[in-house]
């Protein structure tokens, strides 16, 4: 009975705090309210359109102008034309433009005389997506207008229509994208980023409300509120945020699964639970490094780089496998990580487990928060 | 003549001061060198050490070949040998596939229908089909060129056999800047300016956020100069931060790059132009931005998430054309966005200062409006402190 009043008192406390200190709204809300419209509203094309393309045609006849209109015509793609390579190049170079294409100069005249004309196209690899995009779209019409030319010398050797495209396409390939059949770029984002910034907000906003009361040597007061006892203060604490954090993770996770329909691999229940938990794993981290490190702004920094780092050690941009198999280990010190692999669906029961495992940290450095919040035994500077 | 020469005399020794007292602040206070010099100079060694390999080669795949013909047998062989693909698994059906697809044995599925190697007897269409793990973009780029190229060259030699039917026109694809569309190039481009641009932000906003605690102001004139000495505020600080940030700068944009291999491709004093002007700008925008924090550790609090935010405001994966209008506006805010696309345009693609003249003019159209915040910010701070008006109390 003592515990639960104890835990309530610390928990009036608490929130006295936060209506003094506007601070833990807007660091904790307001900041995760902006990330959701940011990253649902910056990606939500899905897939990028118009992207442009340099052309320089220096045949001009109607059969590169044919193919201009045609590559500006793709949903992908829009022509800029230049009128020479230099411009073009130097407009690549500067960004205005993702590609260029060359249409070498008697172009129309070598293919009408079989002599095979080249063209060129340079991509620029350094703007990943968009710089991708074209290329697919170059080759795709590169290859296509081979076959246009095959299609009309098959014509005039008098082979039917029926039979045609079986003889230009010999072979084809019908593509799947299990996951997210749209290709949708936002929704491959939003999907971690999202939660990635939720994890980043829980641990430097608990970081700091652990931190702050060392910093502002109210940690005594707290513990007598508690009762005395430290556990009882960093439950308390804890309660609040869990609730607080859990509501904005279930919101999150309604609005990309229900609100955006985002795709999904397992069921909404188990993104709820994972939710959950990223919000206990995320909290224990936090309370793990304010232990190890009692001084509220070495904690904080501590707690921005590692946060910070998270986002590229999931796994979900470069994939894991592909970095340096030191680090690779270490991915798994991440709660973000562990929801990322239950996203895709993959080993849930695991991957539950060691996000429930993270909730143990925390009782690893009881006893040296206790002594920080009882003496202020730490360095002060 | 006197009068000039004693008001510039004055300028400049009320300029050192502040300098001199500021520079005094950052090197005696622990945490702000700590962010100072573990984030500059530890960050982008860490990036760099994340995203080494940068390329995902022989992504893990399962073969289902009902067709067992000699032509499904030679297109595996030969998907198997790019440099995408690794042929990980035969699988006798789609369920043993879908089997190890589920547990991410493997990233993706290659199916040969039973009528693929009669259709192309038949001279009709054989369409085989993939399916790709989206979890990753990578995995399905990998499954994907790795079954076209094979595609493409298996349909050229059929044509070929049949009626020496030669493509009529063929192609080059030339990617310059970044030849196997390597993750950590153009990544890590985009990256090392914003890394100055944050740990500015975050430093200085410490150091005002202290100066704030112990109720003393950053904005403070010399006592002998009430009111007329906004510009020799402004000016003494940003010349320590500049001075510390074209140190960071010179090793992050021009060392870093060196120790990791990196194309180098722009001149080194072009660079250089390019990251002064940089540091410029950003030391008044950090200035404008930091009056808002009134406590050591708020800008953590309130602006880290800000870093992912930046980093795709300067466009280096979605496409700046394809910016929805209000977050195009929006980037114009910030100086990483214009910073970042003429670093990797001069550095990693080997532009000259003209072609990236107009993220200059917009850089120094930034540096002009956050001189004139930055001065602004110290007059409404000094008008509040001799008035004894709390602006801010968060």
């Amino acid at each position: 009975m003592e515990f639960w009043k104890n835990i309530s008192s610390v928990v009036k406390r608490e929130l006295r705090i936060w209506a003094r200190r506007p601070i833990y709204f807007l660091g904790t809300v307001a900041v995760m309210a902006f990330c959701t419209v940011f990253y649902l509203s910056f990606l939500r094309d899905g897939v990028p359109s118009d992207v442009p393309i340099a052309v320089v045609d220096m045949d001009g006849s109607s059969t590169s102008r044919n193919f201009c209109r045609q590559l500006d015509a793709t949903q992908l793609g829009k022509v800029v034309h230049y009128d020479d390579f230099t411009s073009a190049r130097e407009a690549m170079q500067g960004g205005k433009v993702t590609s260029v294409c060359v249409i070498p100069e008697g172009f129309n005249r070598d293919l009408q005389s079989r002599r095979q004309p080249q063209i060129s196209f340079y991509v620029n690899g350094l703007y990943f997506l968009g710089g991708s995009l074209a290329w697919k779209d170059l080759l795709t019409m590169v290859n296509l207008c081979s076959g246009a030319v095959q299609r009309e010398v098959m014509r005039m050797q008098g082979v039917p229509d029926s039979q045609m495209y079986g003889l230009l396409r010999p072979v084809d390939v019908d593509v799947h994208q299990i996951g997210n059949a749209t290709m949708n770029y936002g929704a491959y984002l939003a999907n971690m980023m999202i939660p990635g910034m939720l994890q980043m907000v829980i641990i430097i906003v608990l970081v700091y409300s652990l931190g702050a009361e060392l910093k502002y040597g109210t940690s005594r007061h707290l513990l007598d509120v508690a009762g005395g006892d430290v556990f009882t203060a960093v439950m308390g604490k804890l309660a609040l945020y869990t609730l607080l954090f859990t509501l904005i993770s279930w919101t999150e996770v309604i609005i990309l699964y229900k609100w955006m329909h985002f795709p999904l691999a397992g069921s909404l229940g188990t993104m709820l639970l994972a939710g959950f938990l990223l919000v206990l794993a995320s909290e224990s981290v936090a309370v793990l490094i304010i232990g190890c490190v009692p001084v509220c702004r070495f904690a904080l920094s501590i707690g921005a780089l590692y946060s910070v780092l998270g986002l590229s050690l999931t796994g979900f941009t470069l994939p894991v496998e592909a970095m340096p198999a030191g680090l690779r280990g270490l991915t798994y010190m991440y709660p973000l990580r562990h929801y990322y692999e239950i996203y895709v669906n993959v080993d849930v029961t695991g991957h539950v487990l060691a996000l429930l495992l993270f909730c143990f940290l925390p009782f690893l450095v009881m006893r040296r928060l206790e002594h920080a919040y009882r003496y202020l035994d730490y360095a002060r500077n | 003549m006197r009068g000039t020469d004693n008001y510039l005399k004055r300028w400049l020794r009320d300029t050192l001061g502040i300098f001199n007292t500021e520079l005094r602040n950052i090197l005696h206070d622990g945490g702000v060198m700590i962010i100072f010099i573990a984030a500059g100079f530890f960050y982008p060694i860490l990036y760099n050490f994340v995203y080494k390999n940068g390329i995902l080669e022989d992504t893990p795949i399962a073969v289902v070949d009902n067709a067992d013909c000699s032509d499904s047998r030679r297109m595996i062989r030969e998907m198997d040998a790019t440099r995408e693909i690794d042929i990980a698994c035969k699988c006798v059906s789609m369920e043993e596939a879908r089997e190890l697809f589920d547990q991410r044995k493997v990233n993706g599925i290659i199916y040969f229908p039973s009528d693929f190697g009669d259709a192309i007897a038949r001279s009709q269409t054989a369409t085989f089909s993939i399916y790709a793990d989206m979890s990753s973009f990578l995995y399905y780029k990998n499954l994907l060129m790795g079954a076209e190229f094979v595609m493409l060259h298996e349909i050229n030699d059929i044509k070929m056999e049949r009626y020496s039917l030669e493509n009529p026109v063929v192609y080059e694809d030339i990617n310059p800047y970044n030849r196997a569309f390597s993750y950590s190039i153009f990544l890590i481009s985009a990256i090392l300016m914003l890394i100055i641009q944050q740990v500015m932000f975050y430093g200085m906003s410490m150091s005002v956020g202290t100066m704030r605690e112990e109720n003393r102001s950053f904005a403070s004139l010399p006592d002998s100069y009430t009111g007329h000495g906004v510009g020799r505020v402004v000016i003494g600080r940003g010349a320590v931060y500049w001075l510390i940030f074209m140190i960071i700068g010179i090793y992050v944009t021009c060392i870093v790059p060196a120790m990791f291999r990196f194309p180098q491709r722009g001149n080194y004093w072009e660079i250089l132009i390019l990251l002064s002007l940089f540091v410029t700008v950003c030391v008044f925008f950090c200035m404008s931005w930091s009056t808002l924090v009134t406590r050591r550790e708020s800008a953590f609090l309130l602006f880290l998430f800000m870093s992912p935010v930046c980093l795709f405001l300067t466009g280096f994966s979605w496409p700046v054309s394809a910016f929805p209008a209000f977050w195009k506006y929006f980037s114009y805010l910030f100086p990483s966005t214009f910073g970042c696309q003429a670093f990797i345009n001069m550095n990693t693609a080997g532009a000259e200062l003209g072609i990236i003249a107009p993220q200059l003019r917009a850089l120094c159209v930034q540096g002009v409006v956050y001189f004139v915040l930055a001065c602004v910010a110290v007059y409404v701070e000094n008008f509040a402190l001799k008035h004894k008006i709390d602006i801010l109390s968060v």
